[in-house]
């Protein structure tokens, strides 16, 4: 699968509040905990080696559960699959508790469900729909439906 | 760089919101020849797959630090994703018709994380300058009375903090330091909107809200109360017969 590799590259350059060394594991089966510099930079987290520029790898931070594991651990996991459940281990446990905050918050269907939540909670508080004077409260993206937007997938006779 | 594809995958075919889909011509990475590409918006993430009903992607364009621009083209309703960095690259898709591209262009031009991360402060700001102001509900009544009405606006309390998602809500009730009005016998207890200098307001200590949200919500929670109010006028008189209080009338 191809995917534009230099500029998520320089992406995980950007100033981020949350960039710290902490113990990481890979999902696979004998995987066992390094040292990563993990950052997240907006819904993907990268991790590198210490000291170097480019990441080893970056982890796109939707569809995932993050859990506080025991001790001041987390985890990351996708598709309920065993095989795929990232382990952090950080200094403190206040440390992991923040990151867990920010890793759930960064992503962007938490987001766009939050968007909706208070775009719905005004305009029933004050009869108005706040995105309009943006001029944006038609587009797809923020609407509601059921909490899930419905589009025909697999339309093959497009 | 690695990336866990097996992820990306399985975001591009949840059922997650799809922001926008359909075909669009892209230019080869390879060939420099345009070719049809199924693609499919998902919040900062363009994939593209050579038919909707593919399980396989193609691939999938990260959109964050491009801007969406109108470009010069052989082909009719071109535009391109350009990250202006140096050793960054341009990507040209060519839609089918002047709305496709202009709806695709609007499309793309909103679909960056600090994009929606700004929308999300500025609502979030806005929905807590809607609940704003503290008010305190106190409640005042006879000595039996007051152990039975702390209960229910406590009860009312943590339904309001429920309903709004409003943390650290606290209710303050009993006649401390408040003259109490003239009393009704018979288990009647005024409930007072009262606002109350003396609290710290630096901890939300209530919620006030306008009249006609305090209307609704009075007679939502009414129907708990009411229930309470008959159970405990039974227990007082002995398994006699409770008399419906009405609630009380704000006019």
């Amino acid at each position: 699968m191809r995917f534009n590799e230099k500029e998520l590259v320089s992406l995980s350059r950007q100033p981020s509040e949350m960039a710290a060394e902490m113990g990481m594991r890979g999902p696979k089966k004998g995987d066992v905990l390094k040292k990563r510099l993990v950052k997240l930079v907006v819904n993907f987290l990268f991790y590198f080696r210490t000291d170097e520029e480019e990441p080893i790898g970056a982890l796109l931070l939707e569809q995932c559960r993050v859990q506080k594991e025991d001790n001041q651990s987390f985890s990351i996991a996708y598709m309920d699959e065993a095989e795929r459940k990232y382990l952090f281990e950080c200094g403190s446990e206040e440390q992991c508790q923040k990151w867990i905050d920010s890793i759930v918050k960064a992503s962007y269907e938490f987001m766009r469900k939050n968007l909706i939540y208070y775009r719905t909670e005004i305009h029933r508080l004050t009869g108005k729909d706040p995105l309009e004077q943006y001029g944006i409260s038609e587009e797809t993206r923020f609407q509601v439906t059921n909490g899930m937007q419905f589009m025909p997938r697999d339309t093959s006779s497009l | 760089m690695k990336i866990d594809e097996k992820i990306v995958s399985y975001f591009e075919s949840c059922d997650s919101p799809v922001d926008k889909e359909g075909y669009l011509y892209k230019k080869g990475e390879i060939k420099t020849s345009y070719q049809k590409r199924w693609c499919v918006l998902k919040g900062n993430l363009l994939f593209y797959k050579e038919r909707p009903s593919d399980r396989d992607l193609i691939g999938v364009i990260v959109l964050e630090g491009c801007t969406v621009q109108l470009c010069e083209s052989e082909e009719q309703f071109a535009f391109s994703l350009v990250w202006s960095d140096p050793g960054l690259r341009t990507y040209k898709f060519a839609a089918e018709d002047e709305t496709s591209q202009e709806s695709w262009i609007k499309a793309l031009l909103s679909a960056n994380h600090n994009y929606l991360a700004l929308l999300v402060t500025d609502m979030e700001n806005k929905y807590k300058g809607e609940i704003k102001t503290l008010c305190v509900f106190i409640c005042v009544g006879e000595k039996e009375d007051a152990l039975f009405w702390r209960a229910a606006v406590r009860c009312i309390a943590s339904l309001f903090a429920a309903a709004y998602q409003i943390p650290s809500l606290a209710v303050v009730t009993g006649t401390t330091g408040i003259r109490s009005p003239k009393l009704r016998h018979k288990g009647n207890a005024n409930v007072l909107p009262i606002s109350a200098p003396a609290l710290p307001v630096g901890e939300r200590s209530g919620i006030c809200l306008g009249k006609e949200e305090f209307s609704k919500l009075h007679e939502d929670f009414g129907k708990e109360v009411k229930e309470l109010i008959a159970e405990w006028s039974k227990q007082r008189r002995g398994g006699a017969a409770a008399q419906e209080e009405n609630l009380i009338d704000f006019g």
